[in-house]
Order: structure tokens, then C-alpha cells, then sequence
């Protein structure tokens, strides 16, 4: 499998100020991976950096020619008010193989109405997208991701402000999207506890650092411990894994 | 009336003109939230036309007082390239920067028009005059609105992308600052030139309510497009009736057209709701 995206010696930053350095990894086709780290940690110059609208400030961000994104936004990204039906939001996946100053016609109609109905929600075509529920919301941006025949779908936040029936549903939706399609993603999170129990590989971004591997090489107590600079526990529960700080003496007796 | 209409039919034309690019426009000014930059846009353009009228009432340009647009558009086009590149992006939030503008301009033109001896009075920059349009005034009008009403046209589905989600638009290869920075500098030139003679106030009228009566009426941009055209014409063409016959000044009387559309509009929304 070839890499569709490769970080060689990778400093990121904006102007003077350095987020993350020394990142050397790459994204190989088929790839399952959570970007994962609290707010402001820097997943988003990560994903940046992926995207190419952040220019690394040393080093190289190799991309295959082939490669074409399928990006999800964060949902307070799109401006809701936006009186717009479902299937013309999915359509817009198709805008740049349109053309400037061009229409979308009935292949992209056809198109579009086949990644609503691969996603769920073919009954939703004609409704408004602001009156759709979070998750709703969500897989119709993830058809209009799809629509555009991406080979890397990178979703930012998916599951951020939505419950726990939307957030298993999104996260089921991304996971047969890799398993069944083959398609390669990128999980971008800050809630390690959900993506580590779907994606392959984790890229945690903590306090300055970054380490990427497994789910099974960041997911141990010592990787997390250093990377987050606090004791955690792991565990594991019906074959979910559970990531806890450890509470110290003080705090135990605290609560109790 | 009919008769005094036709006298007059030559800055009907004018005034349906500018409603027809000003209302197209406006959608994107009301739906993007930047209503503020439309105003400030407006206060720019009459800053620019005072300044006019004042170098030549100094006598530095003698020619600016009866075609001040020169000056016009540079500074509109100039705040237009200044708020579609961002506006001073850093500390001080987007809204303080377009209010500053705002309340600069403003006093700006009034001081420059309090000292331009070969100026109007400055109630012109809110009022406007429309009756004074001459044929070769809707030229230049049409000269302007129909390139911009084309590319407006041409380049809809990119307008409204970028618009609507700019950072997936950009992840597709639009170029979305080039975007926004056209569809600001289409802005700027239909308010320069607008502003020449409908004033402030039916510039700004014309940029607002029209697409404020079209998200009221309907739920689709066709819709609010259609919608926003079809009041500013409407508006234009009773508040023009009306004024002439009846010796009222012409601009308020289309933006109480205007409004009271808008207050139609809403009206019935609130029926059909309950």
C-alpha cells in the first residue's frame, strides 16, 4: 500500500511560534487513524498541515499525486442559516469536478442522491439542512464528503455536542466506510475514549509532543502517562478500552 | 402622474437599476451577517465623493465637483479590499474595525462637505438625489450593474460556497480568499456608483430589506433571490410613484415601500407559523 501523505522532519507553526516539531510519519492507503488530543493541543495545524493549507516551517509534507480529500467540518464550521436542501449541500462535494461558472447536472444529482442513501438518509434529500438533528447534520456532511470519490476522508470533530446515540451511530457510519469501502480516514478528536475503540492507529497530540503508533502501542499506561504528564490507568470493559486518570490518596479521600 | 412620472422616467430607470444590483448583493450582505460592511461601505463612498467636492472647492481639482465617483470608487474599492482581506485581523474584533470605519467616514464627509465651497448640502449623502439621474447617469449605472449582476450570475455556485462553508471549499481547491475578496470588491463598486445618487440611506435600504423580505417569504436561495429582486423593483417603482406626484422625496419614500414589504413579509410568516 503506498503512503497518501508523508510528514518528513515536519515543523509546524505560524509565523515565529513553533506548535509541533520533528514530526516524521506518513498516512498509508487504507489507514484507520484518530488525530487525537485535547483543544488547542494542535490537531488542527496537524490537519492543516494534511490538508496543505499550512506550510510546514522546515521539513517536508509529501502528498500522492492521486490523492483527493473528502473533508468533513467541524459542524460549527457551515453556516446553518443557509436556507439549503440536503441533496444541494451534497453537492457541493461535486463543485471543483464541475467547473468554474458551470452547473451541477443529473450525473451529479445521481451521484449525490446515491452517497445520501449510502449514508442513511435518502429520505432527507428535500429537507432543509437546518432543520436535520446533529447527527443528521453529520451524515450529510459525510455524503457530501463521500460524493467527491475521495481515497482520504478526514473528519474533524465528528461527534463533538452530540449524544451518545448519534455519537455510536457516526462512529459505526466511519467505521464501515473503512471496513466495507476500504476508505482510508483520519479521525480528527479530542475524546481519546471514543476514537481509540474505532480507529487502528492513534496520533496523540499533547502539550507540545506527538507520538503516533497502534491503538495497542499509545493505549498503555506508560505512553499515556508521559504524554499527558499524569499517572492514567487503562482498562478494559465488554472490549471497549477506558483511559482514567488515576486518582492520588488526596482526591479519593476528597470525593469520598 | 403619469405624465410627471415620464418626465422623470430616466432616474426611474436609475433607481430600478441600483435596487437590482444593490438587492442581489444584499443577500449575500444579510445572510453573510456583514451588514455593517455594506453601511461602512456606503459611508466610505460619500467620504469619497466629499473629499472630491472639497479638493475642488480648493481648487486643486475643479472638474471632481461635477464627477466626484473617481474618488468615490477608490476609497470605496479601497475599504472594499481592506474588509474582504480581513479587515485588521488580530486583537481588535472584526465589528469594532467596520464600526470605526463607520463613525470615521462619516464625520469625515461632513466635515469635508462643511468646508467644500462647491459642495451640496450634506443631507444629499443620507437622501440622495435621484431625480437629478440623466440618461448618461443610467449608463454608467448599467455599465457597472450588468458586468456585476453577470459575474454574480456566471459564479453563483462559487459565491455561495464559499459563503456558505469556507474551509471545505477551500479544501476542494477554491481559491476562497480570491472569492470573497471579489464578491466585497463587486460590493464597493455597486455602492460607489449607487451612492453617487441614491445616498446612504436607499443604499443601504436596498442592501437589506429587500433580502430580509425574501428569508421572510421563502426557504430557498432561488427563492430569496427572487424574492429580494422583485421587492427592491417593486419598492422603486411605487415609492417613485408616489414621490413624484405627491412632491416627496423620492428616497425615503422607496424605503418606506421597502419596509413596509418587509413588515408584510413578516407579518404573514407569523400567520402561517401560528
Amino acid at each position: 500500500m503506498s503512503d497518501l501523505v508523508t510528514f518528513r522532519g515536519v515543523r509546524l507553526g505560524y509565523g515565529r511560534r513553533t506548535i509541533l516539531s520533528g514530526l516524521d510519519f506518513s498516512i498509508p492507503e487504507g489507514d484507520f487513524l484518530g488525530l487525537v488530543g485535547p483543544n488547542g493541543a494542535g490537531k488542527t495545524t496537524v490537519l492543516r498541515g494534511i490538508l496543505g493549507s499550512l506550510r510546514p516551517l522546515e521539513g517536508t509534507i509529501a502528498v500522492d499525486p492521486g490523492l483527493r480529500f473528502g473533508y468533513v467540518p467541524q459542524r460549527d464550521q457551515v453556516d446553518y442559516s443557509f436556507p439549503l436542501k440536503v441533496l444541494d449541500v451534497v453537492m457541493m462535494g461535486r463543485y471543483d469536478r464541475i467547473g468554474l461558472g458551470r452547473r451541477p447536472g443529473a450525473d451529479d444529482r445521481r451521484r449525490a442522491v446515491a452517497a445520501l442513501e449510502h449514508v442513511g438518509i435518502a429520505d432527507l434529500a428535500d429537507r432543509q439542512l437546518g432543520d436535520l438533528s446533529g447527527g443528521q447534520k453529520q451524515r450529510t456532511l459525510i455524503a457530501r464528503a463521500l460524493v467527491g470519490e475521495p481515497n482520504l476522508l478526514i473528519l474533524d470533530e465528528p461527534t463533538n455536542g452530540m449524544d451518545l446515540v448519534s455519537t455510536t451511530q457516526i462512529l459505526g457510519l466511519v467505521r464501515e466506510l473503512h471496513e466495507t469501502d476500504g476508505m482510508t480516514v483520519i479521525m480528527v478528536s479530542h475524546a481519546l475514549n471514543e476514537v481509540a475503540n474505532y480507529v487502528e492507529r492513534i496520533a496523540l497530540v499533547v502539550g507540545g509532543g506527538f507520538r503516533i503508533g497502534t491503538v495497542d502501542e499509545i493505549m498503555s499506561e506508560s505512553v499515556l502517562s508521559a504524554m499527558y504528564g499524569i499517572p492514567v490507568d487503562v482498562d478494559s470493559f465488554n472490549g471497549h478500552r477506558i483511559v482514567v486518570a488515576r486518582r492520588t490518596a488526596g482526591e479519593s479521600g476528597a470525593r469520598a | 402622474m403619469l405624465d410627471a412620472i415620464l418626465i422623470f422616467q430616466d432616474a426611474l430607470y436609475g433607481a430600478l437599476v441600483i435596487g437590482l444590483a444593490c438587492s442581489v448583493l444584499g443577500v449575500y450582505v444579510v445572510m453573510r451577517r456583514i451588514v455593517f460592511v455594506g453601511a461602512a461601505l456606503a459611508q466610505l463612498s460619500s467620504a469619497g465623493i466629499a473629499l472630491a467636492l472639497w479638493l475642488s472647492g480648493m481648487g486643486w481639482a475643479a472638474a471632481l465637483s461635477s464627477h466626484p465617483i473617481g474618488f468615490s470608487l477608490v476609497v470605496t474599492l479601497a475599504g472594499a479590499l481592506f474588509f474582504g482581506m480581513g479587515g485588521a485581523r488580530g486583537r481588535i474584533p472584526a465589528d469594532a474595525t467596520i464600526g470605526v470605519t463607520y463613525a470615521v467616514a462619516a464625520a469625515a464627509g461632513i466635515l469635508l462637505i462643511a468646508k467644500a465651497s462647491a459642495g451640496e448640502a450634506h443631507d444629499i449623502f443620507l437622501q440622495g438625489n435621484i431625480l437629478g439621474i440623466t440618461r448618461v447617469d443610467m449608463l454608467v449605472l448599467l455599465a457597472v450593474a450588468v458586468p456585476v449582476m453577470l459575474v454574480h450570475l456566471v459564479f453563483y455556485k462559487e459565491f455561495l460556497f464559499v459563503s456558505f462553508d469556507r474551509e471545505t471549499a477551500r479544501t476542494l481547491g477554491y481559491r476562497v480568499d480570491f472569492w470573497n475578496l471579489l464578491l466585497y470588491l463587486t460590493l464597493g463598486l455597486v455602492i460607489a456608483v449607487a451612492m453617487q445618487f441614491a445616498g446612504v440611506m436607499l443604499v443601504f435600504n436596498f442592501l437589506v430589506l429587500p433580502a430580509v423580505t425574501g428569508m421572510l417569504v421563502t426557504r430557498s436561495m432561488r427563492g430569496i433571490f427572487a424574492v429580494a429582486i422583485a421587492s427592491a423593483l417593486l419598492a422603486a417603482l411605487i415609492g417613485f410613484s408616489l414621490s413624484v406626484p405627491f412632491d416627496l422625496p423620492t428616497g425615503p419614500s422607496i424605503i418606506v415601500v421597502s419596509g413596509a414589504f418587509a413588515l408584510l413579509a413578516w407579518i404573514g410568516r407569523s400567520m402561517v407559523r401560528h
